[in-house]
């Protein structure tokens, strides 16, 4: 639609391609640069990250469809620009442990506990690897759907529909030590079932 | 749909994610179901609280100068007025997206590497069959129950412990202490318990069915404490409960578990054997034939392997 390079023919051409990237992209930068942060973990790379991931999404605008999601499209672009980032042996240590987690906290599910605050949630979150951190963030804060985040990180849907339940797990137990750690939260499953009689399925 | 269902599916019926069919299962789970329904508002809310927390945190807000002098460098490049922004860097880019020959000979080996394990990995499948599945001898009659061999076990509160216990625990997620490793159970309770998983999941037999490996760990059911053992069998839960018992004078030889079924309790079959310090229970809602028939998988290695360790103890 637009050429393939930011070598417009004319300035016209460039205005054009402005408006259509201003009204499609940039409505989504709070969001691509909170990504690009939990990435980077560091505001002056995350800032890097998001204006190499725009410089690069303006450059390719004439590949994106209009009407699909361009949120999840840029946010694939992002991911691209990490990728070499994201292929080190110490990311994959960290699915391995994660793992391990797993293993150690799947035998139970914990009653997802109420009354935390803010900060125990995002403590808890910052607790989880980073694997399930990210689908965590990506389905349940940025409101992606399983098939666009496969898309972004090139990985199938079912290992996302995996990491996302074994994260969500994860999250709920982490907060369920803490609450139990604290004596707050709620009410055990037994206490529930003695104030209101469970009916049978 | 059982609890253990939807709480494993519950999360992506909030993304609503589900199709039609399930979603329907879980409506339908939800409206009999008061835990669950408790169960999803408490997700949904700390969703909510998630979201909003993560995107309120001050540390995750674009800072505005940045956003401004982003938006202006953007326009500015869209209308080419300038060339490559000063803090940009496209080599990297493009040289993510075209690498360089050596890695591709790189991936090339690996992929070389990965075909060879797999063809290893397959001869091996051939020869035995897989670790973490049971096999179940469907050739073994079900319904030959041996009316001789003593009931000491059944119908006892022993066994409706062990149909509580999967209930509660494998089935609705309800037990009121933690359930703890299975292995460090094993140091710290009961011996029998270390290697009992591999027991289980290293039983072979002929004509294999495959019933999956959930989870194993030890939990405690009104005081008894179970070596617990979640299995998947023909869509159904079976849990499979090892606990000690009241030395007895077994009648039975010791090379050949007497593996019995019982009445049921709660609509939930079970069968079971026993060695001299222990029973062991397999509890879940198949028929009693095909209960009985797992049961029967399950048995000679577990036995051998509780032998093994009552006469080390």
């Amino acid at each position: 639609m637009f050429g393939s390079a930011l070598n417009p023919g004319s300035l016209a051409d460039g205005a054009v391609r402005w408006a259509t990237f201003e009204s499609e992209a940039m409505p989504h930068v709070a969001s691509l640069f909170r990504v690009a942060l939990w990435l980077t973990r560091d505001t002056a790379e995350a800032e890097d990250l998001l204006q190499e991931t725009l410089m690069e999404a303006l450059r390719s605008f004439h590949r994106f469809a209009q009407g699909t999601n361009c949120r999840a499209w840029l946010v694939s672009i992002l991911y691209h620009m990490q990728g070499k980032r994201r292929r080190t042996a110490a990311r994959l240590q960290l699915v391995s442990d994660a793992e391990e987690r797993i293993a150690e906290t799947t035998a139970f599910e914990p009653p997802t506990p109420q009354n935390v605050t803010d900060e125990e949630v995002l403590e808890a979150l910052e607790r989880l690897p980073r694997a399930f951190q990210e689908v965590v963030i990506l389905a349940d804060i940025e409101e992606m759907s399983y098939k666009e985040i496969a898309s972004a990180l090139e990985v199938p849907v079912g290992t996302v529909m995996s990491r996302i339940s074994r994260g969500r797990k994860l999250l709920r137990a982490e907060l369920a030590s803490y609450a139990n750690a604290h004596g707050f939260g709620r009410s055990t499953p037994h206490q529930i079932s003695q104030k209101e009689p469970l009916r049978k399925p | 749909m059982q609890c253990r269902e939807f709480r494993e599916i519950a999360d992506s019926y909030l993304n609503n994610e589900l199709i039609v069919e399930t979603n329907h299962g879980v409506i339908s789970h939800l409206e009999q179901c008061a835990e669950c329904r408790q169960e999803l508002k408490a997700r949904r809310e700390l969703r909510g609280k998630l979201r909003g927390a993560f995107l309120q945190s001050p540390g995750n807000q674009l800072p505005a100068e940045f956003a401004d002098r982003l938006r202006a460098q953007l326009h500015d490049y869209a209308l080419g007025k300038h060339g490559v922004p000063p803090l940009v860097s496209l080599l990297g880019w493009r040289s993510y997206v075209r690498p360089m020959p050596i890695i591709w000979i790189a991936l090339a080996a690996c992929l070389l590497l990965i075909i060879g394990a797999g063809l290893v990995l397959v001869r091996q499948r051939v020869v035995q069959p897989k670790g973490d599945e049971i096999a179940v001898n469907k050739q073994r009659p079900t319904d030959s129950l041996n009316p001789a061999i003593p009931v000491s076990i059944v119908k006892t509160e022993l066994a409706r412990s062990a149909v509580g216990d999967h209930r509660d625990c494998a089935v609705k997620f309800r037990l009121a202490e933690k359930p703890i490793d299975l292995e460090a159970a094993g140091q710290k309770y009961d011996p029998v318990y270390v290697n009992l998983t591999k027991a289980v999941l290293s039983q072979r037999g002929t004509g294999p069915l495959d019933a999956q490996f959930i989870e194993a760990h030890s939990c405690v059911y009104q005081g008894r404490r179970f070596a617990h053992i979640v299995l998947k069998y023909r869509g159904h839960l079976v849990s499979f409960l090892v606990t000690d018992i009241e030395p007895t004078k077994r009648l039975q030889s010791e090379s050949d578990p007497q593996v019995i079924t019982c009445s049921e309790f709660d609509g939930y079959k079970i069968s079971c054997f026993e060695t001299a310090r222990h029973a062991v229970f397999v509890v879940s809602d198949l028929t009693e034939g095909d209960n009985l028939a797992l049961a029967r998988a399950l048995a000679p290695s577990v036995f051998a392997h509780i032998i093994r360790s009552e006469n080390n103890a």
